[in-house]
Formats: C-alpha cells, structure tokens, sequence
C-alpha cells in the first residue's frame, strides 16, 4: 500500500501527501510510519530538497489519529515499548532534517496526527470549522506516545500543555494560533497564498523569527523546581476531583511531562513511551477503545433499510421538563419548533427553561446572543393546536397517562398533514396499545428521551406493532441530527435502560429495608463509578416517578420487579426526593444530608460487606440485562452497554454493564447470582441466557 | 351592492391570511425587542397560520418608518430571522404613517404589473427603539477627534468639548415633526382644531368613546380574533395578550385634567386626545383573487381599489378627505356605499377635522374643485372598536391594522364593504376600499 505521495518543484519544494489508499480519513498505522520513514531516509540525503511540506489527500481531515485497532491488539509491554520506539524515531527524524518542514492542516488533525504535525518545524492551519487540534489519547485511557509529551510543552508552555492533555481538548485554527500550537490560521481559501507565503520566508530564512514570536514555549519559572511540581500537583487534584480517581490516564499524563519537562529528548520519549506500554495494556484503556468503537458503529447504524425523510419543521407537545429539553434540541440544532400546550403559562416556563439551557451554552462561549435569537425567531407556540399543518414530525411529552395521551393524538389528527411522523416520548406506556387507535399506526413511533435532555446523549427508539421502516428511518436520522445516539429497542415494559435499572434501585431500597444505611450503600456504588449511588438518584428522579414506573415494570415482570414497599411509603409521606426538599436526603440548597427521618422504615440494621453490596446491586442488573439480550430487546451486548452508559452514566472505564460482567466472567456471576437467590430470594434467579453462556462457555463480547 | 359602478375594473386582490401582535405601549412591553425581532415574531406566525408555505411566496414587503440603524432594508432581516428561504427577495417600503397600507398596495400593484402571484406584506414598528442622536456639534468634535494626528491634537480637539454638546436630538421628536413646515405632528392637529373651531371638550369626548369602544371591543375577544400572543421576554417567561393601551377607565375629567402638549397656551391637544405611542407589527398574505381561487383558498377579504393624494404638509391631517376622494372617483362609489369605515385616529381633533370636512360642500368646492361634499360619515360606523387613541400607532404598522380591524369587523357584522383611510406626515392621504365576499 501506498500511502504518500510526493511532488517536488523546481525551486525544492517538495510536498508529501498523505492519502491513505480506499479510506475517507487519513490514520496514522504503523505501517504509514515506516514508509514515512524509508521516504525521509531518500530525502535527507536529497541536498535539492529546501522544504518539504506534509499534506493531506483527504477532505476536512489532516490526521484524525493513530490506528486504534493497532493499539488495542498489543499484548505485551515489551513489543509497545519496542514498537513506539522506532515510530518516535521516525518523528525524530522528521523533527532533525536539514531543510524546514512545514504540516498543512486543512481538517482534523488529533492524536498521532498532531504528535506528526509537532515534529515539523511549522504548521500552517486553517481555520475553517473543520480544522481541529488535539492530543485526545487520554479519552481512551492512553497518554500520547510519539513525543506529544514532549513537543507539546515546547510550542505552548508547560501549564497549557497539561490543561490540554488531561482534557483531550480539540483546539480551532485560530485558537491553536494564539496559543502558539501553529504558526498561522488562515482560511482554507487563502492557503495557497500562505503557503506561497511560508515557502517565500523560509527561503529568505525569515520564518524561524517570526514564529519564535507566536510561540509560548515553556517560561523560565515554569522550569524551577518548587513551582514545577505545585503546577503539577494542582492539575492532578482538579483531574483526580473530576475523574473520582477513576482513570489513571490523565495523572499518569501529569507525571510524564513533569518528570520529562527539563530532560533531554530523547530520555524524555523514552519515560513516554514507557509510560504509555503499561496504560495501552490497562482493562481501563481497552475499555474505553471497545465504547469508542461501539460509538464509531453507531454512527452509521441506521436500525431501518428505508430512507429517511427530510424533517423541516417540527412540533412538541407538551411543554413540562421534557417537552421543553426537547424543544430546546431541536432549536439548538436549527429544526423549528411549535410548542403546543393547554395553556401559555406552560408554554412560557418552556421558553424560560429553552434560554436557560441556551445560557449554559453561551457561558461555555459556543454561542452568542444573535446566534441565540436567531435560533428563537424558530420558536412559536400555540395553545389551540393551530398552525400544524406544515410540520412533518410532532413529538408528544404531555404526562405519562394513556388518556392524556391519546386525547392529544385525537386532537392531533385534526390539524396534521396527512404523512406526519408522530413520536411519544414515553418512558413506560406501550407504544402500540398508545397507536391502537390512531388513523397511522404505521408513522407512530416511541423516541424515549432521558432527563436531562440537554446533558444526556442516548433516544431510546420504540417501533410499535405497526410502526413501518420510514418511521424508524426518520426518528433515527432525526436523532442524529440532534446529536443524539438512538438505539432502537423492542417495545416492553420500561424499554432497555429504565428495565434494567429499576432492579439496580430496587435492590438498593432491599439492602435499606434490611437495615443498611442510605450513605454506606451510595458510597460504595459511586466508588463503584455509578455516577451518584442509587438513593441520592432517587432523590433526584423523583420518589412518585420511580412508584410510578416500579408498578409499571411489576406489572409486567411480576416478582423479581416486585418494588420495595418504601417507595409507597416514603410517596405518601411526601418525601419525594429534592423536588419536596426531602427523600432519602434532606437537600437543602445543594447540600445533601441524611434524612434521619427514614430510618423508622427499616427493619433492623445490619451491616453488609462492600462486595455484598456491589454485587447485589450491579449483579441484578446485569441478569435483567442479559433478559434483555435473551428476548432480543436490544441487537447486541454493545449497544445495551452503550445505552447504559449513556443513558445511566454506568461507568465508561468499565466499559459497560456486561463487558464488566465479562471482565468477572460469566461462571462469577451466576456463582454470586445462585448464592443470592438461595440467600435471599428467586430475583436473582439466574436467566436462560446466562446459563446457556456458562455451558457454552461464552462471553458477552465474544459470541457477538 | 353595485359592481357595475365600478368605473375601470380591476380584478380584487385576495387577504387569505391576517395576523398582528397586541399593541404595546412604547417604553413597556415590547421595549426590549427591535423593530426586526417583533417582525419576525409576527411573520413566522402568520406563515405557520396560513394555508400558503414560505416558499411559495414571490417578495415580502414591510412597512417601517423609524428603520433600525442595525437592520437596514428591514424587511429582508425580518423575511430571513422568521424563516422565508434565501431565495425569496424582501423590500421595505416607507410612506410614513401609511407604510403598512403601502406594502399591500406595492404588493397589489405588482399583481396587476403580473410580477409576482403571491405576497406577505405588513407592517412593523418599534417606537421603543427609536434612538436620540448627537447633535451636529458633538458629532463634529467626533470628526474632529478622528482627524487630530499627535495626542496633543486630540486633547486640543477634546479641550472644545462643552457639555450642552451632549443634548441628544431625540429620534422620534424628529421623526414626527414635518420638515416642511416645522411643526410637530400635533401642532399640525392645533391647525385642524382651530380651522374648524374643534373645542377642547369635543377632542377629550371623542378620545374617551375611543377607549370605551376598545374596551369593549377587547372584552368581547373581538381583537383576539386579529391578534396573537406575543412571548416578549423569552428569559422570564412573559408574554402579551391583549392590547395594553386601552384604559377601561378612562374618563372626561382624568383627560381634562391633561395640559396641551404642543401649544401650551392655547392649545387643545392632549397627550390623552392623541395617538398613542406605540410598539406592534402586522401582516398579511395575499394573492390575486384568481389565483386564491385556483388554489381554492377562502380569503379573509379583498382590497377592491387604493388611492393617495397630497396636500398641504401643515394640514396632513385632512389627508383622508383628499384621498377618499380620488377612491370614490376612480371606483364609482360614494361614502354611502361604506358600511364601515376606518379613520386612524392620529389625532382626536383630526379625525373630527375630518368629518367636518366629509359631509363640507364648501370644503369641497374649495380644495377638491367638487360641486358637493365627498359624504358625510354615519358616526356608528366610524371607528367602531376604537382607534389609535386607545391601541396606539406604531406609525409602520397602523395602516396595516386598519385593513385586517375592517376585514373582521365586515365579517363579523355580515356587511359587505368599507373604507380604511389615514392622514399621513408630510401631507398625504391614504384610502383604501376593501370588500369581503
């Protein structure tokens, strides 16, 4: 395969293109290395060479990355070490040739791409909204390894170069110019001048001195001891408060660039790449590759054969919390919106609550207030249900209650165009008893936000009996293009995440029942990685909306869903969690306290070992989730994970709920599963699915 | 009644769509959105009411007097922040107080030229918004400031600096005074109330029935049917429904106890016996009667005939006198013939300057070279819900509302024809014969 191509002009000009044969991006592989290699090797003994530019092939990508499937295929300490060894020389060269070496980056330009980019003595960026920098190793659980480390420091100074690291931050040409990353942020339709320009003053010898001015560099002070580890220091306590300790990647980043920042190169690469054998190597890292593959899968999943249609203009019914997340989805993204409601005074605290989410983002800078209005003139509302008949989806977030709901989907009809896509942003009720009696069936669908829409990425996608393929096409490509991943799901009670959760907070509320303190058990789940433990999510979600749903799910499921008595007492005392001020904790502005209140309905006190604890509560998910696979609610291990760490924040360094089964291996978890049911009840009876697996002696990601 | 009087017949220009916002007193409500923001609320809205899409539209055509300084050609702002695709060309049209009936007519004449078929036309204006200026002097030392090289030049340049220089011109003042005359709008209503000797009580009674007309008018939803609810502060979460300027309880003694604005010695005039100052927008889509039928749209109601016609700059009250005239001329009809009619209420000794001047022969004679009077008004059906004293007149928007309050209110009272007519700064005229069915 022949990755670069090479031209060379009169003057010595000559430029290298990258241009990875029958692929839409440019990967940095291994293989793309050593040929680069043999190609400097020519060239450095080329004294007609004067300058050599690196070019990309590909539209709107430079380098997007070094080749994740190579990384995650290591095995053994020794072969990275060896491996990124030669690779980092090959920059090595790259960095020492005798004439100047300029990246062009028109595009992404992440990971290895930038590590290359950084070896040449400029960079000419554009910047256009596709051209984006980066060292985002540290996302998959990885630290930069061909010397990002290193010449990272060298271009924006020491601090800056930890703040970008540890937050696998993706810089705009303009942004990477102010910081001294490149040496000049032009737009893409200029950059044949600049280049001119470049080739111009590096013959003139007049580059160097003007792009020493742009650089940060490391400052002095930045080098002397005391003040070199206080910088360290402080950045590992704000990444270690973020991360919860969880991934070591970032610290270990930390630990690199402070121990190399005053050595020589190349014992600086070496700690690098030593650094980076054992981390490539981690649980922790091929987890978070396997998720980044499982997203990247995703992206063209399409879960219908049927083309989409085109969705111009939208209405959301239903203006509470979720109606007006939603809302605020579509506008963000430009889809116009007509907010339908019963009254104005809802529909206005759904204005409010659409600026509220919109002031977040401009607080971020991603937006500005004309930017903002003009995505509001896309508003309107309505309280007669007038002014539908253009709109080509509606999405109905009135209250779960199938009367409420199907009174809308009466009324509805009456203003629709003919082809109007209806979707229900139910999160219990069955989509097709909610269709039976529509006029279509066939374009009624179920699109199950989660709370908050804003924050959280996963549409759960509910086909009813009837739904058809267009159906399907259209809110999974509309999902999209809210930025949003759907996942279809077959239509049951509680759908995927909601059914396999519950059990996780119903068992949560059995080990209080039995006498276990509310704190101890949400410790050892958020140590776990759960974003907040169970009890402090309950609070959150609300006491009355878990009743709700936990009969729902009873109902279908009968015992093992059978809901813990305490959400029916704890709901008709009114401590419905942080919306009445007081559940399982007091919340008092953001402060949490234990409501010493509910320990009057526990039965005793008993104190369980963290294992116990652990296992129960994430154990019993883990059997409902591979229910879910046995009946086919979902198409593979992978997505169910993904969904519930979208969808639930289940901890993404473990990689999901069944490949951390994986990780105990399925003989484990039936061991604990049988243990529990002989010790405390038949909802830990051990599903089909998982027997069939131990039998076979399969895994969860491995009989996909 | 009787189409064969008309004289050269004009196929009828077809309003299938109507909308406006609530009027909102300048300085309150709607003070925090600009002229473009509540046009392209309005626009949007009227679009997703209306059986015909964006993009089936051939121009839009906005009226605004006091353009925004930010959003120049108002119109293609508006046209692009409430949706219309790219390719749809917009205009702003401006004939001062009569810049919403303009845009219809522009439209119309544009149907009758066959450039175009379909039309979205209205008026918006946010008297709110219009700015205070600096004065020539402070805006010289601006210039002279930009021109000083060395520091030494500009703080020489600085040290001319006197504060009377910051005495703002302030925009709407500007705006309402004729530049012909000098003389301020209501000066222009003190010239009409001395001509016909209009008292002081005269004015405040009519302003009053104004308000009891409007008041009425709102409590019977009958502006509900013309108006929509405007979110004015998206932040808050507040929002308008009804028409802030009219007072329930309004009364002679509270208008009596006003001073003369304009004349402070002599004068009648009354802030309470005027216009309202006013923020709003409306609009229209509309389409030749023919094609409405091809389309097999049922219109609101249909523009018959339009005339303008100057006078005077110091006495443009009279405006509708001159320009009833020339409609009644061109299309055969008579004042009899109107089964309502709308005169804006600029001013409450105007309008009655104007009725005055209707049922005049020697009026007639005198200025309109006419043998008898252009026709005295029946008072129950002049400005039956009220007028400008009450909702206010947002001065781009006001001709606009005239021809959808007509359009409902024929409809609402089964009748069949009337007459929308307003004075116009400058010294002009505007009236328009409008018919449903």
């Amino acid at each position: 395969m022949n990755y670069f191509n090479q031209t060379k002009d009169k003057r010595g000009v000559v430029t290298l293109t990258f241009d990875t044969p029958e692929k839409p991006v440019n990967i940095l592989c291994f293989d793309a290395l050593y040929q680069l290699e043999q190609i400097l090797d020519i060239l450095q003994k080329d004294s007609s060479v004067k300058i050599l530019f690196i070019e990309s092939a590909k539209k709107s990508i430079f380098i997007a990355g070094a080749d994740i499937k190579e990384i995650k295929a290591f095995q053994d300490e020794k072969e990275i070490v060896k491996t990124l060894s030669r690779a980092q020389a090959v920059l090595s060269t790259l960095g020492n040739l005798p004439f100047a070496t300029v990246s062009v980056i028109d595009g992404a330009c992440l990971g290895g791409g930038l590590e290359l980019a950084m070896a040449c003595d400029y960079r000419l960026a554009t910047n256009d909204e596709h051209t984006r920098l980066g060292l985002v190793e540290v996302s998959l659980g990885i630290i930069p390894g061909l010397g990002g480390t290193q010449r990272l420091p060298k271009l924006v100074g020491y601090q800056k170069a930890i703040e970008l690291i540890t937050a696998s931050k993706r810089l705009k040409g303009d942004k990477a110019l102010k910081l001294g990353l490149v040496d000049a942020s032009v737009p893409s339709g200029y950059l044949s001048f600049k280049k001119e320009e470049f080739i111009q003053d590096i013959l003139d010898g007049t580059l160097a001195d003007r792009t020493t001015k742009i650089r940060r560099r490391v400052t002095w002070y930045e080098k002397i001891f005391p003040l070199k580890s206080i910088i360290a220091q402080l950045a590992k306590a704000s990444v270690i408060a973020k991360t919860e300790g969880h991934y070591p990647a970032p610290v270990k980043a930390i630990e690199v660039l402070e121990k190399t920042l005053n050595m020589p190169m190349e014992e600086g690469l070496k700690v690098e790449r030593e650094t980076f054998a054992p981390l490539a190597l981690s649980e922790i890292s091929k987890n978070l590759i396997e998720l980044f593959f499982t997203s990247e899968v995703l992206k063209k999943e399409t879960f219908s054969r049927a083309k989409p249609r085109a969705v111009k203009e939208t209405v959301v019914i239903g203006t509470g919390t979720m109606g007006a997340g939603i809302a605020w989805a579509l506008t963000n993204r430009d889809i116009p919106v007509r907010l339908g409601a019963r009254n104005m005074k809802s529909i206005v605290r759904a204005f409010s609550a659409i600026m509220a989410d919109f002031e977040n983002v401009k607080r971020r800078g991603r937006l500005t207030d004309r930017e903002i209005a003009l995505k509001m003139d896309r508003v309107t509302c309505t309280t007669e249900m007038d002014g539908l008949s253009r709109s080509d989806f509606v999405i109905e977030a009135v209250s779960e209650d199938p009367k409420i709901k199907q009174a809308v989907y009466t009324q509805l009809e009456e203003h629709l165009a003919e082809d109007a896509i209806v979707a229900t942003n139910t999160s219990s009720l069955s989509v097709t008893d909610l269709a039976a009696d529509t006029v279509h069936p066939e374009r009624f669908v179920g699109m199950h936000f989660f709370n908050p829409v804003a924050k959280m990425p996963l549409v759960e996608v509910i086909a009813g009996a009837k739904t058809n393929a267009k159906t399907i096409a259209t809110v999974v490509g509309l999902t999209k293009k809210l930025g949003k991943t759907p996942i279809k799901v077959k239509e049951c009670a509680g759908f995927l995440v909601n059914r396999t959760l519950l059990p996780y907070l119903n068992e949560a509320a059995k080990m209080f029942e039995e006498g276990e303190s509310v704190e101890h058990i949400d410790k050892v789940l958020k140590a776990f990685g759960m974003p907040m433990g169970p009890f402090t999510l309950a609070d959150e979600v609300g006491l009355d909306i878990g009743k709700k749903v936990s009969d729902i799910l009873f109902e279908s499921y009968g015992e093992r869903m059978k809901p813990s008595p305490l959400l029916a007492q704890m709901t008709e005392k009114n401590w419905l969690g942080k919306k009445t001020g007081k559940g399982f904790y007091l919340h008092q502005g953001k402060q949490l306290t234990f409501n010493t209140e509910v320990q009057s309905l526990q039965c005793g006190k008993t104190v369980l070992d963290e294992q116990t604890i652990l296992d129960r509560a994430i154990l019993i998910m883990v059997n409902e989730a591979s229910r879910c696979l046995e009946e086919k609610v979902v198409a593979n291990a992978r997505y169910l994970d993904m969904a519930m760490v979208m969808g639930t924040g289940f901890p993404a360094f473990r990689g999901g709920l069944l490949r951390y089964a994986d990780s105990l291996g399925v003989a484990e978890v039936v061991r604990r599963l049988s243990e529990f049911e002989t010790h405390y009840s038949e909802r830990f009876r051990v599903s089909g699915l998982l027997l069939k697996m131990l039998e076979k002696k399969q895994t969860f990601y491995g009989n996909m | 009644m009787n189409r064969k009087k008309i004289k050269n017949k004009k196929e009828r220009i077809a309003i299938v769509t109507a909308l406006r916002t609530p009027m909102a007193k300048a300085g309150g409500k709607f003070a925090r959105m600009q002229a473009d923001q509540l046009g392209a609320v309005l626009f949007r809205e009227l679009m997703m009411r209306s059986s015909i899409g964006f993009e089936e539209v051939d121009e839009v055509i906005i009226g605004n007097v006091a353009q925004p300084i930010h959003a120049a050609n108002i119109a293609r702002v508006i046209a692009l922040r409430a949706g219309f695709p790219e390719s749809i060309p917009a205009l702003t049209v401006h004939r001062n107080c009569a810049s919403g009936m303009e845009s219809i007519t522009t439209a119309a004449a544009r149907i009758y030229a066959g450039e175009g078929k379909v039309y979205v036309c209205g008026g918006v204006e946010s008297m709110s918004n219009i700015p205070l200026v600096y004065n020539e002097k402070m805006t010289l030392l601006f210039e002279k400031l930009a021109r000083s090289k060395s520091a030494l030049d500009k703080v020489r340049t600085l040290l001319g600096f006197r504060p009377a220089f910051l005495k703002p011109i302030i925009g709407l003042m500007s705006g309402l005074t004729d530049p012909v005359s000098g003389l301020l709008m209501g000066s222009t209503a003190e010239v009409l109330a001395q001509d016909f000797g209009i008292s002081r009580e005269e004015q405040d009674f009519f302003s009053f029935m104004s308000h009891q007309k409007a008041a009425k008018a709102k409590e019977n939803g009958r502006f509900a049917q013309e108006s929509m609810t405007l979110v004015y502060d998206e932040v808050s979460g507040k929002y308008l429904d009804f028409d802030d300027g009219i007072r329930e309880d309004q009364t002679m003694e509270k208008l009596a106890r006003l001073h003369p604005f304009f004349d402070r010695k002599n004068g009648t005039v009354t802030a309470g016996n005027s216009s309202q100052i006013t923020d709003a927008a409306a609009g229209v889509v509309l389409l030749s009667e023919s094609e409405a039928q091809k389309r097999g749209l049922e219109p609101l109601g249909y523009l018959t005939e339009y005339a303008y016609a100057g006078l005077e700059p110091k006495r443009m009250g009279l405006g509708p006198v001159f320009a009833a005239h020339k409609l009644f001329k061109k299309t055969g009809f008579s004042m009899k013939d109107m089964e309502i009619v709308e005169i804006n209420e600029a001013f409450a000794a105007q309008v009655i300057a104007c009725e005055k001047a209707f049922a005049s022969d020697l009026f007639a004679q005198i200025h309109l070279g006419a043998k008898k009077a252009v026709g005295a008004i029946d008072p129950s059906i002049l400005n039956v819900n009220g007028g400008a004293v009450a909702l206010g007149h947002p001065v781009g928007m006001t001709g606009t509302r005239l021809v959808l309050t007509i359009l409902h209110e024929l409809r609402h009272r089964g009748r069949q024809r009337g007459l929308a007519t307003l004075c116009i700064g400058g010294g002009q005229g505007a009236a328009l014969l409008l018919e449903v069915e």
